[in-house]
C-alpha cells in the first residue's frame, strides 16, 4: 500500500512529493490535470507585498512577522530552512534557482532582498530567487535592455515592457524579429519556439539576426522561449555568441519556465518511484461517501474524534478507481487553482473531502470595489484552515481527520494573488507538510 | 447523421479557460502544420458548430488523432477529443466518406472475408505492387505497417477446436477477443485464456461483434451503433449475471466501457450492464492481485522491457495497471516510456496523408527504446501501436499478456503460442 498519495500535480503536490519520497515513503501523485505551473512565471516568490501597504517588500524573510498569526508562513516555522532544502532541489534537476548569475544560492536570511525582474508588461515584478535564465533582467543592473519580440507572436508585447520600464527609470528599448529567424512553422506559441531552439543551429540563427539590433553595452530581454529540454545550453549558447547577458520574460500562459520546471520535477520524482498519473479526478472517499453537502457547516465536523480516510476514488471510463494510502495530502489549488468549486450564488466549497472553508458564501462578499484594492479580495483569501501540522481543522481548531493533509493555494488566511507569494507559499507548506507526514507514518506502526 | 445529444461533452466547453496547455502538450501539433491544435479545433470551433449552422468551420479537425493528450492534461476537465469525434462525424455526414475510411473502418468484414483464404489474402495485400496501388488508388501508406492475417485460423476456431482441454470451473469470466485477435493475432488471445485457467477461471467466449471504434474514430455513428446494440444483446446476459467481461484490446474495451455510450448516446440500462462490467484484463488483473487473488507463481526472466501504455488508457483513467503486474515478474526490468504517443492512434497512422505525421509522432517512443539498449522486446497493449511500435524499432513487440503467460511458464514468447503441456 501507499504511505502517501498527493491529490495535486502543482509545485505543492511535486514539492511534497519529492520530500516524503527522499525520505523513503511510497508515494504517488494524482491530478485532475496539469496546473497552476504551466501559468506562473516560473520564479520563487515569497512576499512580494504586504496586505495594505504601498511598495514591494523589500526583505521578505523578515516580513513574515508581520504576517498574520494563521498565515501559512507562519505555520511553517523554518521558512528559510525549506527554502534552502527547494533551491538544492531545482540544481539536483538541472534548473539552478539563483539571485545572483553564477552564484549558488546559500545563504537565505531576514536580510536577503527580493529582486527585482521585468514582468510581460514591464512592471517591476518582486521575486526571491529566479532561474537563471531570467536573473539577467535584474533590475538593479545598470546596463540598458533591448526588448525583443518576433512578429506575429501573440503573446509578448516588446514596446510595451520597453516603454513602461523605460517610465520607472530603467532604460529600455524594443526590437522586432521577423517569426521566421526561429520558426518555420505557420502557427507559433512560446512552447513551439522553445522546442525550435532546442536546436542549436536554431540558437545560431537567432543570434545572427540579433547582433545588427545590438548597441554596445546593452543586454538583451527575449521572451521566454530558449530551449524546452534543453534549455541549459540554450541559454548558454545564445550568451557566448552574443557576447553579453541574455535573459528571459515570461509569457502569456502557456509559460515555459513553469513547464520546464514541472517536466523536470516529474522526472525527478519519477526516478524516485513515484508515478505522477494526470487526468485522475477524485470523485469520493473512503466508503464511497461523497460530499453532498454544499454547506460550509460541513456534517464531519460534528464529529467527536477524527475518522481516518482509508480511499479516495478517482472517475474512470466505467466504475471509480480506489486509491488507498496511510496519508493523504490535498493539494489541489485555490479558487484560481481549481480545488474550489462554486455556483452563481457564490457559495463555495471543496469537493473532495468537503472541508469547511473561511471563503465568503455570497458572491457579494467575494470582492472589494477597486480592482487593484490594497487589501485584496476577500475571496482569494478564504480557504481551507489548518493545525500547526497542516491538518485540515474545524472551527474549534480540531483536526478534521487523522490522516489527510493540505497544502498550497487551498490553504486560508492568505492572498497569493496580492502578496506575490504563490510559489513560495506551495514550496514552504508543500514541504512542511510532507516533514509532517513523514513523521506521522514513521511513527504510526 | 446520428442524432447527439450534447449533455455530456457540449457544456464542458465553457470550462476552457484558453491556458493553451493542450496545444503546449498535443503531439500532432508538436509536428505539423496541418494540425492548429486541440484548443482551436475543439472548444474554439465548437462555438461555430451549434445551433444548426450548416457547415462545419474546420476542416483541419480531422488531423486530430485522437490521443487524448489534451483531455489528460486538461486542468479544468474539457471533453476535447470528444468534441473532435463528433466533430469529424458532422463532417461525414456533410461531405460523405471516402472508400478508405469505409475499409479501414471495417475490421470485422475484412477479417472474414480474408479467413476464406489468408494465405491469398496476406499476399496480395503484402506485396509491393499492391501497396503501392492501395496507396495511389485509396490513399493507404505503402509503409504503414498493416497487419497479417492468421494463417492458422482464428481464435475463435482455436477455442472451440481446444473446448475439452479447457478448464471448467465455478468461477467464470466472459473474454471479449476483438477483431485483431479474432483474424490476426489469435496467440494474444491464447495467452489471455493461459492466465485466466491458470487464475481459476473458465473462460467464455460469446459471440460478439466488432466493438465499433474504426467506425467511430472514422465518423460512421451510424454504422458503428448497429455493431454497438449488437454487442449490448449478445453479452448483456452475462453482466446482468454478475460475469466480468475482460478483453485483451485496450481499443475495444474503453470502446464498450465509454467510447460507444458517450458518442452514440446509448445510455439505456443494456448498454450500461455492458460498459460496468467491462475491464481492460490488466485492469482486471490488478484488482485481483490488490484482493490477494492472483497467484504469484511467476518463474524468473531475465531481460529489460521497454513498455509503452498506449493511450486508450489514458481515456480508460485507470493508471497503468500492465505496469503494475509485469513489475511484479522477477527479473524483469520494465522500462516505462512517457512518450506521448507512437502515432498510429488507431486507422490515422495508415492514411496516406498521415503517415509521416504518424512517424514523426512517433519518433519520441522510438528514439526511447533505442535507449534502452539491444533488447529483444518491446511491449504494448494495444495491438496498433505495437504494430506501429514494430515498424518504427525494428523490434518484435508483445502484448503484456503474453509477457505475463509466459512469466506462469504457459506460453512461448519467441514463437507465439501457448505450451502444450
Amino acid at each position: 500500500m501507499l504511505d502517501l498519495l498527493v491529490i495535486g500535480a502543482g509545485l505543492t503536490g511535486l514539492t511534497a512529493a519529492y520530500t516524503a519520497a527522499k525520505s523513503g515513503l511510497r508515494v504517488k501523485v494524482i491530478a485532475k490535470g496539469l496546473g497552476a505551473m504551466h501559468w506562473g512565471a516560473g520564479t520563487l516568490d515569497i512576499l512580494g507585498y504586504l496586505p495594505g501597504e504601498e511598495g514591494a517588500v523589500k526583505r521578505p524573510l523578515a516580513a513574515i512577522s508581520q504576517l498574520p498569526d494563521g498565515h501559512p508562513y507562519r505555520l511553517a516555522g523554518d521558512v528559510a530552512g525549506v527554502l534552502a532544502t527547494f533551491v538544492a532541489l531545482t540544481e539536483e534537476i538541472g534548473l539552478p534557482f539563483q539571485r545572483e548569475v553564477g552564484r549558488r544560492l546559500t545563504q537565505i536570511n531576514a536580510d536577503s532582498e527580493n529582486l527585482l525582474l521585468p514582468s510581460p508588461v514591464g512592471a517591476a515584478r518582486p521575486a526571491f530567487a529566479a532561474p537563471v535564465g531570467q536573473l539577467g533582467g535584474d533590475l538593479s543592473r545598470p546596463e540598458p535592455m533591448l526588448i525583443v519580440g518576433f512578429t506575429g507572436l501573440r503573446d509578448f508585447y516588446p514596446q510595451l515592457i520597453a516603454e513602461n520600464l523605460t517610465r520607472q527609470g530603467y532604460p529600455a528599448r524594443a526590437a522586432f524579429l521577423p517569426l521566421a529567424v526561429v520558426s518555420g512553422r505557420r502557427d507559433n506559441t512560446a512552447v513551439s519556439i522553445a522546442r525550435e531552439l532546442d536546436n542549436p543551429d536554431q540558437r545560431q540563427k537567432l543570434a545572427q539576426a540579433l547582433r545588427p539590433l545590438l548597441k554596445p553595452g546593452e543586454r538583451v530581454g527575449l521572451p521566454a522561449i530558449l530551449g524546452l529540454d534543453d534549455h541549459m545550453q540554450a541559454l548558454a549558447d545564445l550568451q557566448g555568441l552574443m557576447g553579453t547577458a541574455v535573459f528571459e520574460i515570461p509569457t502569456l500562459p502557456p509559460s515555459v519556465p513553469g513547464m520546464r520546471l514541472f517536466r523536470a520535477l516529474e522526472e525527478r520524482l519519477q526516478r524516485l518511484g513515484v508515478r505522477v498519473e494526470v487526468g485522475m479526478e477524485v470523485t469520493g472517499a473512503n466508503r464511497g461517501w461523497r460530499p453532498e453537502t454544499r454547506d460550509s457547516q460541513s456534517p464531519i465536523s460534528n464529529l467527536q474524534s477524527p475518522i481516518s480516510i482509508e480511499w479516495v476514488e478517482t472517475e474512470t471510463s466505467a466504475r471509480p478507481l480506489k486509491h488507498r494510502a496511510r496519508a493523504f495530502l490535498l493539494a489541489t489549488g485555490g479558487i484560481l487553482g481549481g480545488g474550489f468549486e462554486s455556483d452563481v450564488n457564490g457559495r463555495v466549497w471543496e469537493p473532495i473531502f468537503n472541508l469547511p472553508l473561511t471563503a465568503p458564501q455570497k458572491r457579494s462578499g467575494w470582492f472589494r470595489p477597486a480592482f487593484l484594492d490594497p487589501q485584496g479580495h476577500p475571496v482569494f483569501n478564504g480557504g481551507v484552515a489548518v493545525s500547526p501540522d497542516f491538518r485540515p481543522v474545524d472551527g474549534a481548531g480540531r483536526p478534521l481527520f487523522a490522516n489527510v493533509w493540505a497544502a498550497g493555494g487551498l490553504l486560508a488566511n492568505f492572498d497569493p494573488i496580492l502578496e506575490r507569494s504563490l510559489s513560495g507559499t506551495a514550496v514552504v507548506t508543500g514541504m512542511a507538510a510532507a516533514q509532517a507526514i513523514v513523521e506521522h507514518v514513521k511513527c504510526e506502526p | 447523421m446520428h442524432t447527439k445529444s450534447w449533455h455530456s461533452v457540449g457544456p464542458s466547453l465553457d470550462a476552457c479557460i484558453k491556458c493553451n496547455i493542450c496545444t503546449s502538450y498535443c503531439p500532432v501539433t508538436a509536428v505539423t502544420d496541418l494540425f492548429p491544435g486541440p484548443k482551436y479545433v475543439g472548444p474554439q470551433a465548437q462555438r461555430f458548430r451549434e445551433n444548426g449552422q450548416p457547415h462545419s468551420p474546420d476542416h483541419s479537425v480531422d488531423y486530430c488523432s485522437g490521443c487524448r493528450v489534451c483531455n489528460e492534461v486538461c486542468p479544468t476537465g474539457v471533453k476535447i477529443a470528444e468534441l473532435n469525434a463528433r466533430a469529424r462525424a458532422q463532417i461525414v455526414a456533410e461531405n460523405g466518406l471516402p472508400l478508405r475510411n469505409r475499409l479501414l473502418g471495417r475490421n470485422e468484414t475484412l477479417g472474414k472475408l480474408a479467413q476464406i483464404a489468408p494465405r491469398l489474402a496476406n499476399l496480395s495485400l503484402h506485396n509491393p505492387v499492391s501497396r503501392v496501388l492501395a496507396e495511389k488508388v485509396m490513399g493507404i501508406a505503402r509503409h504503414a505497417p498493416l497487419p497479417r492475417f492468421s494463417e492458422s485460423g482464428t481464435f475463435g476456431d482455436w477455442f472451440q477446436r481446444t473446448q475439452h482441454e479447457r478448464l471448467k470451473s465455478d468461477k467464470k469470466a466472459v473474454y471479449f477477443h476483438g477483431c485483431a485477435t479474432m483474424y490476426y493475432e489469435p496467440f494474444v488471445g491464447k495467452a489471455a485464456v493461459a492466465v485466466l485457467e491458470h487464475n481459476g477461471y473458465e473462460v467464455i467466449v460469446p459471440p460478439q461483434n466488432c466493438c465499433g471504434l474504426p467506425l467511430l474514430s472514422n465518423g460512421e455513428f451510424d454504422e458503428a451503433a448497429k455493431y454497438h446494440s449488437n454487442n449490448v444483446n449478445k453479452m448483456r446476459i452475462y453482466a446482468q449475471a454478475g460475469l466480468d467481461i475482460v478483453g485483451t484490446s485496450t481499443s475495444c474495451t474503453l470502446t464498450l466501457k465509454e467510447e460507444a455510450p458517450e458518442l452514440l448516446d446509448a445510455f439505456d440500462e443494456g448498454s450500461n450492464q455492458l460498459k460496468m462490467a467491462t475491464w481492460d484484463i490488466f485492469e482486471w488483473l490488478r484488482e485481483r492481485y490488490e484482493a490477494g487473488e492472483l497467484k504469484t507463481d511467476f518463474r524468473r526472466m531475465e531481460m529489460v522491457l521497454p513498455y509503452h501504455a498506449p493511450c486508450q488508457y489514458r481515456a480508460h483513467r485507470v493508471g497503468k495497471p500492465a505496469l503494475d503486474i509485469l513489475r511484479l515478474i522477477p527479473g524483469v526490468d520494465v522500462r516505462e516510456s512517457h512518450a506521448r504517443c507512437c502515432g498510429i492512434a488507431g486507422t490515422y497512422g495508415y492514411k496516406a496523408e498521415k503517415y509521416q505525421i504518424g512517424m514523426d509522432v512517433g519518433a519520441e517512443l522510438f528514439d526511447f527504446v533505442a535507449e534502452q539498449g539491444d533488447v529483444a522486446l518491446t511491449a504494448c497493449d494495444s495491438e496498433t501501436c505495437r504494430w506501429q511500435l514494430e515498424h518504427g524499432t525494428d523490434k518484435p513487440s508483445r502484448h503484456p499478456i503474453e509477457i505475463l503467460a509466459a512469466a506462469y511458464g504457459l506460453y512461448e514468447l519467441n514463437g507465439r503460442d501457448v505450451v502444450h503441456s
